[in-house]
């Protein structure tokens, strides 16, 4: 009897022969990859392909089980292929230590496979795998878990929604003040901590940090130009790393000097509690006996004398590492050593949490713990084995009706799992929806362009296609991921290299017509690159495109949870309004639903980090 | 844990949500807060973007936060800890679980002993292994006279060509063991009924998980150990496309920690306010109407509604409003306080004020969960020997009659308002919640002096107890069906359920008789003898094996059907029973073999219960779950 006997039985023949002839792509070989790929092996898929960037970590062996001890810090693509090949020596696995969006990886590689998998964590590269697989027309079938929950679906061009069809969660966003300013809650202190205090000592100073938005800076211009005063103190400081006074110099400015000047400002404390400074000398005094080893203690909340003992600790901590990175740098000093904040890194978490919680303190918030800030700062998603587990195996389930011959694609579903005791199943699936007809990635044109990276410019595409083949007039703009390097006011990057523009291979543009007489779609232009005759034209468009109209009603505008600088208002819906919605949602839900309640939520804009 | 004894376990001195919806920061794209100007920072830091991590698709919101404090007692707090217990390599390993399940639970899980009763070439007991020894449970054991062909290594991913002609359970222990070094792990090579004879043999386990195929008798006798000794048995199948397992525990397991939505969990009492939050309502909105813009936008909207509730019940003849055109009249007179005249044009505060009129202006109720706990003997007829979660109930259950209400949670959610008066609104809620969990201590203190117990109830229990007072769960377990050969399934009162069902589409009770059958026909077919092999339906004739199996699975549908004593169409029953001969088709098709992927998903089901089970958080399946691979589709049923 051969191993295969049983799947063969069970599959039946046919399907079990497709599989094994199948190629597919598995983007992820984490927490989903590694029993995604276990199963697929299994299965008997004939050639996997598995690209993640990723290297393992000791907090992976809770459920990541292709990797042992002794892979810690390993490629997770190779080791994965390197245990799974183990389980089915009839199957083919390819590895790829590579970020899915490096150029390598362009729509034509896409086209390769039959079918791909998303296997992925992380918003942004979901993202990108599914334009990608919408450019190259291939089924994507997306996975994710967030501890005990779980989703699965199918994406397919034109048929089902696609990843960007729902909009995402906003980007969370604090204003200045808040943070530097007016803290009230713990979590502005630990962004304080991490993205301020750690980054402008360590690490890149804020300024040049791309979410910081300047836009609103001439209306406050004179709260802007003194905290801007203030982080340049600090990085005058930083110079002082090594020498004895640099822990104090740090705490006094942050800790006493700066707050005494927001007490200063005495309007902003007539209906609330004043900031009160800390003294240095003071706090050295009253902890004497205090282990630095306190800062082992991550479950309980440090008293500010622990706190300031773990501040000054992990300040000598990180003051040697920067000290020892600058020494060894010193070859080639053209980039100035910085550290980074990472939630694995003792030091820069012990640094962080001391530092928040001394914060609070003197705007009298609770502290936190430094297990709970680890994961506030972190943005750690709780994760286990068994939710990786349930939804690896319906993934395949899915695969199955896609590679039946024919395709029984309308039997495919989009599952999720819940925890809800109160539901009658523990998963609860319903009918793939039609995608949004407003969708900004899949309800668009696509187009492909050929071109000749070594010469192309912008002006190859603005007016050499889409004014001239494609009938644009005046009124449009053209964006990449990073912003819009095309509108009428913009006109400096025409005589630019795409190259020159970062446009690769990899990148997609989006042509946005603005006219106002009835504007077209939005249409997404991905590249195909070519060597191409001196005498021809740089960058070519090989087929016919049709840009369609513009539906007419605009919904609510969707949020884009992306990098694009222009989301940041949100308009607030008044509480009927937003009772109604939720009405409304519920009984489409309830239409569609298949088995069990899915969990409604009540749309409140309530922000959950994890 | 490495000393998981130093921990005590509490819940969040607020709210997680508190902590993670700071929405008023959030969505503000102007601070006002002092009167300056301010600039939007878009914070991608803390976002799911990028290189960090947001596992959600599409249609769902990251899940919500789970995790609770971890708080080192009293004697832990001195200056110098002993330097037992930073975070260990083991606590980073686990570090993502505990956010889930804390330090009680991953303590729970390390203590339990487990038994893995397998036979056959199937991997869903293996599966589901994996799945608890990666998070790390104390202690398992195979059970497994196998030996290793050719059929194993398509199936059981830890097998290999070198292995074949080897125990199974030797094997496969030894691989599971490789997952996780801190996981003890033992195997078993005798056959199942000479290991049975001991009567004893059972005894060093606190759960038991069976996989099919397996004698009646074998099951009865494991079902009986559950039954005596109340250790949870996991039964489970899983064939081809279908997978289906049943839980077997105590008929007194209760939950404490339930894990309940936090949104659910919000209990503002604004029906029910006790002086000291009447006083602070009464004092931070006086003179409301001539506040200047800030004041007025920043009066927390618990407080608002309060202040509005009053002036309600003056036109009212006392009364809050109670119905629900009451409410939304009511909702009115709260949306006209509001000024419009803002930069922003409405006021945030009150949004929030008129957001929650709906869901917060409820009387406080009784959970049906909490009522059966109430109403359940051991609640009421509390001896020496009743657990604490008993006594606790007890005391908690004349707090109620006293009082009509539980003992405040205390957790406030996020709002617009300044720091301050959140902070003393906070305190309040705080206050009154610490009252109330003195007032139930201070009964069950008077209770063990009662039944004359020597050993206290720790405070942290009784803490915990009272913060999830709402949401406590009790489960009556109870045993399985075995089909015993010639015999029918004794349904009790779930009869009438079960039948109703059969015409119910989204159930999955037929595939559950299918089952049944397939069960009844492994015990017509067991050829008796020591070790000897249990023949299963497609493994010889396919479609003789349907037809029998088929004929099974009628005589128990009627069966079920004259039981409930509920008349079915004869056309009703002719579709249920065209959809059974499709299970039992499928099924026999299969011959007893797994389908790879739906193993590994049960598994993953299956070791999710278990982790409930064992660390006696969120509530489990009880008592029975079905997965239908074929239409990607679950149910859990009691049966």
């Amino acid at each position: 009897m051969g191993r295969d006997k049983l799947t063969r039985q069970s599959l039946g023949g046919s399907l079990y022969n497709r599989i094994n002839e199948a190629k597919v792509l598995m983007v992820g070989a984490g927490g989903i990859g590694c029993e995604l790929l276990k199963n697929l092996v299994l299965t008997g898929f004939g050639e996997t392909h598995i690209v993640d960037l990723d290297t393992i970590d000791l907090s992976n062996l809770n459920r990541q089980f292709l990797f042992r001890h002794e892979h810690i810090k390993k490629s997770k693509a190779l080791v994965a292929k390197e245990s799974a090949s183990r389980f089915n020596p009839a199957v083919k696995i390819v590895a790829h230590h590579a970020n899915i969006k490096d150029p390598q990886f362009d729509v034509e590689w896409f086209k390769s496979f039959d079918l791909v998998f998303n296997a992925l964590d992380n918003l942004e590269a979901r993202r990108h795998v599914n334009r990608m697989c919408l450019a190259a027309d291939r089924i994507l079938l997306d996975a994710g878990t967030t501890g005990w929950q779980g989703s699965v679906t199918v994406i397919k061009k034109g048929v089902s929604q696609c990843y960007d069809c729902n909009p995402k969660e906003a980007p969370k966003s604090f204003p200045v003040c808040t943070i530097r300013t007016t803290p009230s809650q713990p979590i502005h202190c630990i962004i304080w901590a991490k993205s301020y205090l750690f980054t402008e000592i360590f690490g890149t100073s804020e300024d040049d940090a791309p979410e910081l938005d300047h836009s609103e800076d001439q209306e406050n211009a004179s709260e802007i130009e003194k905290l801007r005063k203030e982080s340049q103190a600090l990085k005058k400081i930083r110079e002082l790393i090594g020498k004895e006074t640099f822990k104090k110099s740090v705490f006094d400015k942050v800790f006493h000097e700066d707050i005494d000047r927001l007490r200063s400002m005495e309007d902003a404390w007539k209906t609330r509690k004043a900031p009160e400074p800390l003294q240095y000398d003071k706090l050295v005094a009253e902890t004497t006996g205090i282990a630095s080893s306190v800062a082992q203690s991550d479950q309980k909340e440090w008293t500010l004398q622990e706190s300031f003992v773990v501040f000054n600790d992990s300040l000598d901590r990180l003051g040697k590492r920067f000290q020892d990175l600058k020494e060894t740098s010193n070859g080639n000093s053209s980039t100035p050593p910085i550290l980074t904040f990472d939630k694995d890194d003792e030091d820069t978490l012990d640094f962080v949490a001391a530092s928040a919680n001394l914060r609070s303190h003197i705007f009298s918030i609770d502290s936190k713990s430094k297990f709970d800030i680890k994961q506030m700062a972190g943005n750690i998603i709780p994760a286990i084995a068994t939710t990786n587990a349930i939804v690896a195996g319906i993934v395949v389930l899915e695969a199955f009706k896609i590679l039946r011959d024919p395709p029984e694609f309308d039997k495919a579903r989009s599952v999720f799992l819940t925890r809800l005791s109160n539901s009658p199943g523990v998963t609860a699936s319903e009918s793939l929806l039609p995608p949004n007809p407003y969708c900004p990635t899949c309800s668009v044109a696509q187009a492909q362009l050929v071109t000749d990276f070594t010469r192309a410019k912008l002006k190859d595409i603005v007016e050499g296609v889409l004014k001239a083949k494609l009938n644009y007039s005046e009124d449009f703009s053209v964006s990449t991921e990073a912003g819009v390097i095309f509108e009428p006011d913009l006109e400096d990057n025409l005589e630019k290299k795409l190259s020159e523009l970062s446009i690769g291979k990899e990148t997609f543009l989006t042509v946005r017509d603005e006219a106002d007489d009835c504007p077209r779609t939005n249409l997404i232009l991905s590249m195909i690159e070519k060597s191409l005759p001196a005498d021809e034209g740089a960058v070519q468009l090989p087929e016919a495109v049709v840009i369609p109209q513009r539906p007419q009603a605009k919904p609510e505008p969707s949020m884009s949870n992306g990098s694009n600088a222009t989301n940041g208002t949100k308009r607030k819906r008044d509480a009927t309004e937003a009772d109604l919605e939720d009405a409304g949602k519920m009984s489409k839900k309830g239409k569609v639903q298949e088995s069990g309640p899915i969990t409604i939520e009540d749309d409140d804009g309530a922000i959950l980090l994890d | 844990m490495a000393a998981p004894q130093y921990y005590d376990i509490v819940q969040a001195r607020e709210g997680r949500d508190v902590l993670w919806r700071p929405k008023a920061e959030v969505r503000r794209s102007k601070c006002r807060c002092m009167n300056l100007p301010a600039v939007l920072w878009s914070f991608v830091g803390a976002l799911p973007t990028s290189s960090q991590e947001c596992n959600f698709g599409s249609s769902l919101r990251p899940g919500r936060h789970e995790t609770r404090a971890l708080v080192i007692p009293q004697d832990m707090e001195s200056p110098t800890p002993p330097i037992l217990h930073g975070p260990t390599s083991k606590e980073k390993k686990y570090d993502r679980q505990l956010r889930l399940w804390a330090a009680s639970g991953q303590a729970a899980l390390e203590e339990s002993r487990l038994l893995l009763i397998n036979s056959g070439p199937g991997v869903v007991g293996i599966e589901t292994l994996k799945n608890l020894v990666l998070p790390g449970v104390g202690h398992f054991t195979i059970l497994d006279s196998g030996i290793i062909t050719e059929a194993d290594l398509g199936v059981n991913f830890f097998l290999e060509e070198q292995h074949l002609g080897g125990y199974r359970a030797e094997h496969t222990c030894n691989l599971l063991k490789e997952l996780n070094p801190d996981v003890q792990g033992d195997f078993i090579t005798d056959h199942i009924e000479s290991f049975l004879s001991n009567q004893l043999a059972l005894k060093p386990y606190t759960l038991i998980m069976v996989t099919s195929p397996v004698k009646a008798e074998i099951l009865a006798q494991i079902s009986s150990h559950a039954s005596t000794t109340g250790t949870p048995i996991f039964y489970i199948h899983c064939v081809g496309f279908y997978a289906q397992f049943s839980v077997h525990l105590s008929p007194s397991f209760p939950i404490v920690d339930t894990h309940p939505d936090p949104l659910s969990t919000q209990d503002l009492r604004l029906l029910t306010p006790w002086p000291s939050l009447l006083d602070l309502a009464r004092r931070k909105t006086t003179g409301l109407e001539q506040m200047n813009e800030h004041d007025h936008g920043h009066v927390p909207y618990v407080l608002l509604l309060l202040h509005y509730l009053d002036l309600w019940k003056a036109e009212h003849d006392g009364q809050a409003p109670g119905n629900y055109k009451d409410k939304t009249a009511f909702r009115e007179s709260v949306a006209k306080g509001a000024r419009t005249n803002t930069p922003e044009g409405g006021e945030e505060n009150y949004d929030e004020a008129v957001a929650a009129v709906l869901k917060s202006l409820n009387p406080p109720s009784l959970g049906s969960g909490v009522r059966e706990v109430f109403e359940a003997a051991e609640c009421q007829n509390l001896t020496t020997q009743s657990a604490s979660f008993w006594i606790i109930a007890h005391a908690i259950s004349t707090f109620h009659k006293t009082h009509s209400a539980l003992p405040l949670p205390g957790s406030v959610p996020d709002m617009k308002a300044q720091s301050k008066d959140y902070i003393e609104l906070q305190n309040t809620y705080k206050t009154k919640a610490r009252h109330d969990i003195g007032e139930v201590t201070e009964n069950v203190r008077a209770i063990e002096k009662q039944l004359g117990r020597t050993s206290q109830i720790e405070d942290s229990e009784i803490e915990a107890f009272c913060k999830g007072a709402a949401h406590i769960k009790l489960v009556r377990g109870r045993p399985f069906h075995i089909m015993m050969p010639g015999q029918m399934p004794a349904w009790g009162d779930r009869a009438k359920f079960a039948a109703l069902s059969l015409t119910d589409p989204d159930s999955l009770v037929l595939l559950y008789i299918a089952f049944l059958a397939y069960d009844s026909f492994i015990s017509s077919h067991t050829t008796g003898g020591l070790g000897s092999a249990s023949v299963v339906p497609g493994e010889n004739n396919t479609e003789s094996d349907v037809e029998m199996m088929a004929s099974m699975a009628y005589a128990i549908t009627d069966d079920l059907i004259q039981q409930s004593g509920i008349a079915m169409s004869a056309s009703e029953q002719t579709v249920a029973k065209g959809k059974i001969e499709q299970y039992v088709r499928e099924l026999v098709r299969a011959g007893g073999s797994e389908l790879h992927n739906i193993s590994s998903l049960a598994g993953g089901l299956i070791a999710q219960e278990v982790i409930k089970v064992v660390t006696k958080q969120y509530v489990p399946v009880d008592n029975v779950c079905l997965f239908d691979g074929i239409m990607s589709k679950s149910s859990v049923l009691r049966l």
